[in-house]
């Protein structure tokens, strides 16, 4: 039963900023502009977000989450910075998605590591990482669910959920997700009532970029105790994440649980004797989140609809 | 006493003036055609009135008071609202979602559509716009998703309700229908500005008619009082020759031969195409008429290859094609317009040139050893830009996309027929084409029937009448009509085409 | 046609120039006294005597290659973001067959080696091409799988087959399985001491200057590159016209693989006694190679250009450590370029309205 435990609290650790990171791909997608650089937007994120730690952390209190808190609230405010410049390539412009895409992800990286060789003479940024909550008070002691979901955990693991389903809720329920919605499907539709398609992919972009940032921040912070202006393409997987979840809230939730246990075992495979037992060299075990994403993907791609519009330019001439 | 008016409006593209000096004045309660043929400027005058376009001269007035109009909500304000000719609706949000998009009504922040839902009702009981509103836009009838459109004015208590080409979709049954209600808005006190090229149905509802031609106001008339000749001669500019010079031929052998064909949808499982039978002879001009959507596109990739048939036999010329991959039943001798010319007749990123040998790149004339025979393409484009009459600024090296509609679609013409064709099947081929061009694509269809057999798809129905040799009409997949279009009228083929009548002699041989 | 390949060239120098001086404000903002210094350094360091010019015709070698797979696959419709995979499969190969094929006498090792990268790139761009035609996935997220998977894959094999444990690397060929420097070495040196210092320059620069000519000609002069651009510029017209696009699709594919395993090829077959790492790492090469074909407006003569200057920048890029600065600017200076590429159509057009067509001669 403790396997079963640490898997799932694990699991949780690789499932959140994936789960964050593809909500955050869906509201730019659905709106119709292509997120290739979820992936540099959570460089960024992390990056900013560490350096803020590293900065204004006080070690005689680690363990505050408030600080945790302003620094996602930095990373997300960094993801921001960096997707108004892909809004203003895609929408203004109407650059293609992809290229710009491209150039976000390649600038993070190298942005970050200048940065840290240059002030901090290392191409490491470390934190003291004291944010992990042993128990959370009676939650914890619930049989089952509280070692589950409420013991050795994180505070962004309920931020996580959190953001889950309000995304949920805006997308479906307000104003803003029918609109957002109908600029990812058909903008021409949305421009012929006065909505502003420019005004929504915007907000969509931007709302990714937010996501991205922190999910950034989220998924070093239990892992490490210092950033390297890398995410390990989790950027990439969140949008496979995304295309498998069919750019629905609920259904990325179930995509990123499957893949947080894939990323799991391959992280831990030695530490559950009976996958230690099998042999199987851990190369394969780091490749099988990546080959399940394709089998899937190969397998599942021909039912699911990505929105209409997404990667096209709204040119309000075209008919 | 008008409600608005547009005066002396005046706006340039670069190189074109689009609307040159354009005034149109549309009176409260009154029914008001805007006739014009394509590229006449009726687009531009509509963008500008909804503040799409800035105009460099002229001016709007709504109730004889100066406005300024710059964009869809201002529109909206002044109580302006439009039915576009393609429909401004989202396929997967429900006719309800599709009326409140950008005027929503929400509760603590979330959508509440409880009472959005019930004027919507009762709008639709109104005026007789029975609609489900909560049926996906996807799953309900073009006659449906355009009552859609009007709703979704009447939601928004528009007043001034314009109809931008309302009737090209429909059946004769359900533009009776469209004009009842456009009537009813009428008495209920709204404005109609009705755009259009069909002189029967002006005469049938409208009071006044203003006519545009190359950018330029030829005059507003009273309906009543003009006969249609004189619109259709203000409309062109010149004499319209409505009669086709259409000699009589003697048929020849089968051309194609069509046998229990049928397609099945991939994701609803739906024989699209059921079990259909036909013939087209040698030297005859086989039209097939229907409502958009009841199987028709399907057939036709059936018969050309581009989506694969599930059962039944396609005989061309005596050669049995229904394997054959597109490549192969173009070289055995069929001839494919197809209903798309963006989507599938041209390359518009190639030039004219490239475009005129996309169904013979392959050919010796046009490749030695795998390269391309530069000299052969260029004077091949030269030769059917001379022949086809395509007007083209750089003559073979023009970009594709750089051409008018018309032009693009004669490339098509030019490849397709200077193959002659054993078969040609043309689909909608005079779709957004003036007048020019369609009396040109008609006679080379005329032209195109000495070599082998025509299969004319098309949903207008004046071109079913006047081009045909025989008409099928096609209804959920079937053909449920063979007639003599010397012998059929105009009703009964929109009760063919609307389901409610059959072929006798169909239903006994089925 | 010609003016229009002018504004090309003008508008291309107005985004490099963009991009550098950004790269200087970073400078100036780090440390404006070695700013300008480590500046001038990065953008003169190429050219300061012949072996740098050698040494930045080695670099340019891959990243030309990779930048003409990008290239070849964005012409026709298709965006390789698998370069680095391809690149690696096609690396890992020739030094396979350059390690372990010694029964065979140099040229032909060579030639193997050459033919093996090509063919190892190919199979496993094959993959993204597959999945695109028969089952509908974007290559780019195939791609970006792809890359993974061979990263770790790769790893794996390198461990257990042709591994150099001290260096956590592959063996070391034998200098008889490298390309021949065709006396290059003779005109791309410095003086050292009483002798001379030359580049490892070598006929992999050729090579890559007559693929990327192949790779022109196949494009606009044959039979095969008129389908392929068709499927790229418009799918269902091309299936319309009766070409079969799912096999183009692949054929594409391979073809990119191909290129960028040659790329793979030549980046480890110079003599240098560079080595591929066992530990699992992205080949940069691959990334780098989307830049050098955007940069040179994914034309295939403009791809050597572009993949020379990026070339020069990362060498002198490296010279500005003992300033204080990283390499990694370069990679900034590069992505904010990238970033200016994807709207050089929009440059293009307001360049074309500052000087209208009647002003420029026939």
């Amino acid at each position: 039963m403790d396997m079963f435990y640490f898997i799932v609290q694990q699991s949780m650790v690789f499932m959140i900023p994936l789960m964050i990171v593809a909500l955050g791909g869906m509201f730019s997608e659905r709106s119709g502009i292509v997120n290739i650089a979820l992936e540099g937007k959570m460089v960024m994120g992390a990056f900013v977000g560490v350096l803020f730690l590293n900065i204004f952390q006080n070690p005689e209190n680690v363990s505050d989450q408030g600080i945790l808190l302003l620094a996602l609230l930095v990373a997300m405010l960094t993801g921001m910075l960096m997707a108004l410049l892909h809004a203003f390539a895609s929408i203004n412009l109407k650059a293609n998605q992809i290229i710009s895409g491209i150039a976000i992800n390649m600038f993070a990286p190298a942005f970050a590591i200048y940065t840290a060789v240059f002030y901090l003479d290392g191409q490491f940024v470390p934190f003291i990482n004291q944010f992990r909550i042993a128990s959370v008070p009676i939650l914890g002691n619930i049989p089952v669910l509280g070692p589950m979901l409420f013991q050795r955990t994180y505070i962004t693991t309920y931020l996580g959920f959190l953001i889950l389903v309000i995304s949920a809720i805006v997308l479906y329920k307000t104003k803003f997700g029918l609109r957002l919605r109908a600029c990812g499907e058909y903008p021409q539709a949305a421009d012929s009532v006065g909505v502003s398609v420019a005004k929504i992919r915007y907000a969509g972009v931007l709302i990714s970029g937010a996501l991205a940032g922190m999910g950034g921040l989220i998924w070093i912070v239990p892992i490490s105790s210092r950033f390297g202006g890398s995410v390990a393409g989790y950027g990439f997987l969140a949008l496979a994440v995304l295309i498998f979840g069919a750019w629905k809230p609920m259904r990325i939730l179930f995509a990123s649980f499957f893949f947080g246990i894939l990323q799991t075992i391959a992280n831990s495979f030695t530490a559950i004797p009976f996958l230690l037992n099998l042999g199987i060299p851990s190369a394969f075990y780091n490749m099988a989140p990546y080959i399940a994403t394709l089998l899937l993907l190969a397998f599942t791609s021909k039912n699911t609809q990505a929105p209409k519009a997404v990667g096209q330019p709204y040119d309000k001439g075209m008919r | 006493m008008y409600i608005i008016e547009m005066l002396n409006i005046t706006k340039e593209f670069p190189g074109i003036i689009a609307n040159d000096d354009i005034t149109l004045q549309l009176k409260k309660g009154e029914i008001h055609a805007l006739l014009g043929e394509n590229g006449a400027g009726k687009s531009t005058l509509m963008s500008v009135l909804f503040g799409l376009y800035t105009p460099e001269k002229g001016e709007i007035l709504k109730n004889g008071e100066k406005i300024k109009i710059t964009g869809p909500n201002d529109a909206t304000r002044y109580g302006i609202g439009m039915v576009h000719q393609h429909f401004k609706l989202v396929h997967n949000f429900t006719v309800l979602e599709n009326i409140l998009l950008g005027v929503e009504t929400t509760k603590f922040g979330l959508l509440s559509m409880v009472e959005a839902r019930a004027r919507v009702v009762e709008l639709s009981k109104k005026y007789g716009l029975s609609v489900d509103p909560d049926a996906l836009i996807s799953n309900i009838t073009v006659g449906m998703q355009q009552r859609v459109e009007i709703l979704k004015m009447l939601y928004r208590e528009n007043e001034i309700l314009i109809f931008d080409e309302p009737t090209a979709v429909l059946t004769p049954q359900e533009i009776d229908e469209l004009m009842k209600i456009m009537k009813d808005l009428i008495a209920e006190g709204k404005s109609i500005l009705f755009i259009t090229h069909k002189l029967d149905e002006i005469k049938r509802v409208a009071d006044r008619c203003t006519v545009l031609r190359k950018g330029k106001l030829v005059g507003t008339v009273d309906v009543k009082t003009t006969d249609a000749e004189k619109m259709s001669e203000m409309m062109v500019g010149r004499k319209v020759n409505l009669v086709l010079d259409k000699p009589e031929v003697k048929l020849g052998g089968v051309a194609l031969e069509v046998t229990n064909l049928t397609v099945k949808d991939k994701i609803t499982g739906k024989n699209v195409v059921n079990n259909v039978s036909f013939k087209v002879y040698e030297r005859e001009i086989v039209c097939i008429a229907g409502i958009d959507g009841n199987g028709q596109s399907e057939l036709v990739y059936a018969l050309t290859g581009l989506s694969p048939s599930t059962n039944g036999v396609i005989v061309m010329n005596g050669v049995n094609i229904s394997d054959l991959s597109i490549r192969k039943r173009c070289l055995a001798g069929m001839g494919h317009i197809p209903e798309d010319r963006h989507k599938h007749g041209l390359v518009l990123d190639y030039n004219l040139a490239y475009n005129l040998i996309l169904q013979s790149y392959f050919s010796p004339q046009f490749q030695k050893y795998d390269f391309l025979r530069f000299n052969e393409i260029y004077k091949n484009s030269d030769l059917l830009i001379d022949r086809y009459d395509i007007r083209s600024g750089q003559g073979g090296r023009t970009p594709a996309r750089s051409m008018s509609g018309g032009n693009q679609q004669k490339t098509i013409l030019a490849r397709e027929l200077s193959r002659e064709p054993k078969l040609l099947v043309a689909v909608q081929p005079t779709r957004g084409l003036d007048v020019g061009a369609i009396e040109y694509i008609h006679s080379q269809l005329i032209i195109e029937r000495a070599y082998g057999g025509v299969l004319l798809v098309s949903l207008e129905l004046d071109e079913v009448m006047n081009v045909s040799d025989r008409i099928l009409v096609m209804y959920e997949g079937e053909i449920v009509a063979d007639v003599d279009p010397k012998k059929v009228t105009y009703t009964e083929l929109g009760l063919y085409m609307s389901g409610a009548k059959r072929d006798k002699l169909k239903e006994e041989s089925a | 046609m010609k003016r229009d390949s002018i504004l090309s060239l003008i508008s291309t120098l107005i985004v490099i120039i963009a991009g550098l001086l950004i790269g200087l404000i970073v400078l100036l903002v780090s440390d404006s006294n070695q700013a300008f210094p480590a500046f001038w350094t990065m953008i003169s360091f190429g050219t300061r005597n012949m072996r740098n010019v050698g040494d930045v015709l080695l670099g340019a070698t891959p990243i030309i290659l990779t930048g003409l797979s990008v290239t070849f696959a964005f012409k026709t419709g298709l965006f390789n973001i698998g370069a680095a995979g391809q690149f690696a499969f096609g690396g890992f190969t020739a030094i396979y067959i350059g390690v372990q094929f010694l029964f065979l006498p140099p040229p032909l090792r060579i030639i193997c080696s050459i033919l093996g990268a090509a063919l190892a790139g190919a199979v496993w761009g094959a993959i993204p091409g597959l999945l695109k035609a028969y089952r509908n996935v974007h290559e780019v997220i195939t791609s970006i799988m792809t890359n993974y998977i061979g990263m770790y894959l790769l790893s794996y094999t390198i461990q257990n087959t042709i591994f150099d444990m001290g260096r956590t690397t592959t063996t070391r060929m034998p200098d008889d399985s490298n390309l021949p420097t065709l006396g290059l070495d003779y005109i791309f040196r410095e003086p050292l001491g009483s002798g001379y210092r030359s580049s490892a320059v070598n006929l992999g620069i050729f090579i890559a200057i007559l693929i990327a000519i192949l790779v022109y000609v196949i494009l606009d002069k044959t039979k095969f590159g008129y389908e392929l651009k068709a499927c790229g510029f418009n799918k269902d017209a091309a299936k319309y016209a009766g070409i079969n696009q799912n096999k183009n699709i692949v054929f594409s594919m391979m073809i990119c693989g191909a290129i960028a395993g040659i790329g793979g090829a030549l980046n480890y077959m110079n003599g240098t006694g560079l080595s591929m790492t066992a530990l699992p790492l992205l080949a940069m090469e691959g990334f780098t190679g989307i830049s050098v074909a955007f940069l040179g407006l994914t034309n295939p003569i403009g791809v050597i250009f572009s993949g020379i200057f990026v070339s020069y920048l990362f060498l002198g890029g490296a010279r500005m450590q003992p300033f204080g600065f990283s390499l990694e600017l370069v990679n900034i200076v590069v992505a904010v370029i990238i970033y200016f590429c994807a709207f050089v159509l929009v440059v293009k057009t307001n360049i074309g309205k500052i000087f209208p067509k009647g002003k420029e001669g026939e």
